[in-house]
This record gives C-alpha cells, sequence and structure tokens, in this order.
C-alpha cells in the first residue's frame, strides 16, 4: 500500500506543477503571440532584442515574443510576407529593394544610427583623410553584398574609379587581410571589428577603422520592420511590441546594467570572452544611441533618402521607392 | 535519348515553376519573395549570356573534377575489391574520408589551396566519388562466376583480365553510374563555388541571394539544368557507343 501511495503523491505532485507551469505561460494569460526574426545570429548586435525577452519587457507588454536568429540565407522581409514572423530586422538596403519588387514592408525603428559596416585596415597604413586616399589600395568587398555598394559610392564620391583601387572579393576567412594581401577588409565595427583588432593588436600590428559616414555616406543598417497589414489591422500590438523592444534595448545600453546584460549575453554567445563582449557592447552603445540625445530607435529620414539615392545612383534599384512613405516612427514614440 | 532528356527537363522545370507561380499568386506575394512571369523574363533577357559563361565555366570544372573521381574511384575500387588487408584498409580509408561533411573540409581547402580552379576541382571530385566508388567497388567485389572459373582452373587468371571480364559484365551499370554522378560533380563545384570561390555559376547565385533576387536564381537553375541534361545525354551515349563496340569485339 504504501509504495502506491507515494506514488499516486509524486502524480499529484507533477500534475499541479504542470498546472502551475502552463497557467503562468504568456500563452495561458492570453498574451498575443508573435516572432520576431532577427537579420544575424545571436550576438552583441542583437543585445537589445534579447535584453527585452530575457527581462520579461515583452511579457509585461502581454506579449509572448519568439525571438529567431538571422543568418545569411534568412531574410525577415520575406518571412513577413508569408506570415512566418510578424517583425524581424533588415538593413535598408533589404527594405529598399523590397518595396522596389511591390513588398509591403514599413520600418517601424531604426536600430542602429551609425552603420557597423565599416572597414578595418593597419595603423602602420597612411591614414585615410580623404577619400582621394583610398587610390592605389587593395579593398575587400563583397560582391553582391550592401558593402559593395557603399565602397562604389564612395569611390565616387572621392572621383575614383575601379581602376585606381583594387577591388578584392571576400567571404569569411580574413587570412589575406592578416597576410597584408589586402589593405582594408569589411567588418562588423561592433562585433568582428573587436576580435580582429585584438588579434592584431596582440601581434603588434594595432588597426584603425574607415569608417564612411565620415566621408557623407550614410548608408542605414538595422532596422525593425514589419508587414503594412499588420501596422494597419492592428496598429496596437505594434505599439506594444515596439516600445516592449526599445524599453529592452535603452536598458541594455545602459552601463550602469552592463554586468547584468554581459551575464546575459554569455547565455546566448558562449564563445566570445566576457571581455570581448564587453569591448563589443561598448562600441554597440555609440553605434545605437543617437548622437543627438534622441532617444534610441529614432529614424533618421535624411539617411534613409540618401541610402535610396545611393541605391538608385548604383542601379541596385530601377526606379524610385519613396522610402520616407514606408518610415513609421509613431508607433515607438506615438508622433 | 538526348532530345528525351532535354524536353524532359523542360517539363520538370515548367512544373516547378508554375507550383512556385500558384503559391505567389494564391498567396498574393510580391515579386520580392516570388518574381512574376515578367520579371522572370526581363531578368532572364538580361543575364542570360552572362550566366550562361559561368554555366559554362563550372561545368568544366565539374567535367575535370568528375573524370578525377571516375579514376580515383576506379583505383580504389580495384585496389579495394580483394579481400586482403590492403584491400580493406583502402576500403575504411575511402569511407572515412567521405564521411566528413564537405561544407566543413571547404574552409580549409579554401585556406591552404586558395579559391580558384583546384580547390573547387577538389571539392567536385570528392563530392562525386563516393557514388562511383560504391558502384566499382560492387562491381569488382564481385566474381563472375561463369567466365572466370574457366580462366582459373587453367591459370591464365590476371588481376587485368579479372577487373576487365567484371567491368565488360556490367558496362550497363558503370555508364548509368558515371552518367548519375556528372549531377554530382555539378552540384559539388556550385557548393564549393557558393562557399568561397570567386568564379561560376555558384558564385552568380550567391550574389544573386545577397540581393534577394529570385528571379536571377531561377534564370541560374533553368540553364544549370539544361546544361546538365545536355551533357548527360551526351554521356549516356557515350556508354551505348562504348557498350556496341565492346560488344562487336
Amino acid at each position: 500500500m504504501q509504495p502506491y501511495r507515494c506514488l499516486m503523491k509524486g502524480w499529484a505532485a507533477a500534475l499541479i506543477l504542470m498546472a502551475v507551469v502552463v497557467l503562468a505561460s504568456p500563452a495561458a494569460r492570453g498574451a498575443e503571440q508573435l516572432t520576431y526574426r532577427l537579420k544575424w545570429l545571436f550576438n552583441t548586435s542583437a543585445v537589445g532584442d534579447l535584453y527585452a525577452v530575457a527581462h520579461g519587457d515583452f511579457a509585461d507588454a502581454g506579449l509572448d515574443v519568439t525571438v529567431k536568429a538571422g543568418g545569411p540565407e534568412r531574410d525577415a522581409i520575406k518571412e513577413l510576407e508569408l506570415g512566418q514572423a510578424q517583425f524581424g530586422v533588415a538593413s535598408a538596403d533589404q527594405v529598399i529593394r523590397a518595396m522596389g519588387k511591390g513588398s509591403p514592408v514599413v520600418v517601424i525603428a531604426q536600430l542602429f544610427q551609425e552603420n557597423p559596416l565599416q572597414w578595418i585596415y593597419r595603423q602602420s597604413d597612411p591614414p585615410i583623410v580623404q577619400l582621394a586616399d583610398l587610390r592605389g589600395r587593395t579593398i575587400g568587398i563583397t560582391y553582391g553584398g550592401n558593402d559593395e555598394t557603399i565602397m562604389r559610392t564612395l569611390l565616387a564620391k572621392g572621383g575614383l574609379t575601379d581602376r585606381d583601387v583594387k577591388l578584392f572579393s571576400v567571404r569569411y576567412d580574413y587570412t589575406p587581410f592578416y597576410q597584408g594581401k589586402v589593405d582594408l577588409w569589411p567588418v562588423y565595427r561592433n562585433t568582428q571589428g573587436i576580435v580582429i583588432g585584438r588579434k592584431m593588436a596582440a601581434n603588434g600590428d594595432p588597426v584603425q577603422f574607415f569608417i564612411p559616414s565620415d566621408f557623407g555616406v550614410k548608408f542605414v543598417a538595422n532596422s525593425v520592420v514589419t508587414s503594412r497589414q499588420m501596422a494597419q489591422e492592428r496598429p496596437d500590438t505594434v505599439r506594444r511590441f515596439i516600445q516592449a523592444l526599445l524599453k529592452g534595448w535603452t536598458a541594455a545600453l545602459d552601463p550602469n546594467q552592463s554586468d547584468m546584460v554581459l551575464t546575459m549575453l554569455q547565455d546566448y554567445d558562449k564563445d566570445t570572452p566576457r571581455d570581448e563582449l564587453q569591448a563589443q557592447l561598448d562600441v554597440t552603445r555609440d553605434l545605437v544611441q543617437p548622437q543627438s540625445g534622441e532617444p534610441i530607435g529614432i529614424i533618421d529620414t535624411d539617411a534613409w533618402m540618401q541610402t535610396e539615392e545611393i541605391m538608385y545612383n548604383q542601379k541596385q534599384i530601377i526606379k524610385k521607392v519613396n522610402v520616407a512613405g514606408a518610415l513609421m516612427p509613431g508607433f515607438a514614440f506615438g508622433q | 535519348m538526348l532530345p528525351r532528356r532535354i524536353y524532359q527537363f523542360f517539363i520538370i522545370y515548367a512544373l516547378g515553376l508554375a507550383l512556385l507561380l500558384g503559391i505567389k499568386y494564391a498567396l498574393n506575394l510580391s515579386n520580392y519573395v516570388i518574381p512574376g512571369p515578367a520579371e522572370i523574363w526581363t531578368t532572364a533577357q538580361e543575364e542570360y549570356r552572362r550566366y550562361f559563361s559561368d554555366v559554362m565555366n563550372t561545368m568544366s570544372v565539374a567535367i575535370v573534377g568528375q573524370v578525377l573521381s571516375i579514376c580515383l574511384a576506379g583505383f580504389i575500387g580495384i585496389v579495394g575489391r580483394q579481400t586482403t588487408w590492403l584491400g580493406s584498409f583502402v576500403k575504411v580509408a575511402a569511407y572515412n574520408v567521405q564521411a566528413y561533411p564537405i561544407v566543413a573540409l571547404a574552409p580549409i581547402i579554401f585556406i591552404l589551396l586558395g579559391d580558384g580552379f583546384i580547390s573547387r576541382l577538389l571539392i567536385a571530385a570528392m563530392i562525386c566519388y563516393f557514388p562511383l566508388l560504391l558502384s566499382v567497388l560492387g562491381i569488382m567485389s564481385e566474381p563472375v562466376q561463369d567466365i572466370e572459373h574457366f580462366y582459373r582452373v587453367t591459370g591464365r587468371m590476371r588481376w587485368q583480365l579479372e577487373v576487365k571480364i567484371r567491368a565488360f559484365e556490367n558496362i550497363g551499370k558503370l555508364t548509368t553510374v558515371v552518367a548519375g554522378s556528372a549531377t554530382l560533380a555539378m552540384a559539388g563545384t556550385i557548393v564549393a563555388e557558393f562557399i568561397a570561390a570567386n568564379a561560376g555559376i555558384g558564385y552568380s547565385i550567391r550574389i544573386a541571394l545577397y540581393q534577394s533576387d529570385l528571379g536571377k536564381i531561377l534564370v541560374a537553375l533553368f540553364l544549370i539544368g539544361i546544361s546538365l541534361s545536355v551533357y548527360q545525354g551526351l554521356l549516356e551515349w557515350l556508354g551505348a557507343a562504348i557498350r556496341k563496340a565492346w560488344e562487336s569485339q
């Protein structure tokens, strides 16, 4: 009899535990279920997105958000159309290209105010103080990538052509840069830039960065997108989502919370040492926070229009798409 | 044989395209997700010359890679057919090399050999050779008792003769496998180009993917498919000619 009673007690305890877990879940509390597709893998560039989940900002807004990592073959805008995600992160070139092909995408916040895509080069090389200084250098670009568009714009702005520089097709392997075969290599300043910069510095070869916006080229990077249908039919959900997300970003970039944020980041990015994550977080803060003192997530309309102009001039789109019409900061900031 | 392969490819491609367009219109998707017929046609007109040249570039590497893998599979198959320690060792080594996914090995190959012709060739051969090896091993390990028995009892059997008898008796299987392996050689070369090379249709597909341009990818797939169909048709024709020549001897 005794073993039978113990077994029954065990089952009862398990059932109660399951009921508590189920009833406490956001879905059971009537939270709206949403999917948010990132542009890249879980790393420091998504620190605010991850913080909003980990810290319960979405749950507080009555949302049950699943954040999914992105990758080279992922495209959040396509997933919005296919109904696989309700929100996503996309760069401006993706948004403009999609609009050029009739995709009903809208932008509800701009996460990075400064594009993290920059070029790394050795401090021992002559500094690039004007675009003409690029002449004669071997420059890495990803053919078809937005770094190609940015670099070609910079070259055109500096009155240079393909013949004045040597363009080198880059992939994930940095060996040609380490070997000195390539002078400038495109990197994400806040992630790869830190890793490569540290390796080079450790070998007595410190680096510096060539920043396109210093030369007037502002090509917008990661922004939060949703579908026009979502914005029109579920404005309250969009508002709650973006406000919770930006709350997460603001808290994640607060220097006073660094320790807690780094501990959280380490759960997602186990391969990067803590001190490296710290350096990445510091740079991310500079790239995300607007210099003007405006809140995180503000949409720089002029930069978007310039990005469209660049893509049109580079024949990336065959006609202008009026990107300003797709910018909807009102959900985030109640304008 | 060749015309049949080509029109069968047209049917398959048309069915695939119709399915995609059916999804597009059923779900009301924009041209960004799935391009419409007009956009695909415009893209084809704009890109076919460049993409055809890329496909030829890829195919030339694939053909050389396939020849290499046929030689390699033939050599290993002949050595591995023996029930000796060396035969079994060669088989184990060949199987183990194949156990590593090529996408994991490819970056190492590209670092060591650069992103040019040799790396693409090596990867094409590595992807293509294993099914060939399995077939060659299977054929070469299976004695043709009726014929071989005579040579054995008369003491005239040599390894060259044994290989010839088994190849001749299975020539149909061998030519089918060789024709089929062309697909793998092409796929291997495209994978290599996709990962790291700077030329070929795999590289162009990668660029199109960066730009989320499915229209370009559909055009590339059409050109890859049609070129491969022609090549396989030619291989089958060659196989039939060889079989006829052997049979007439």
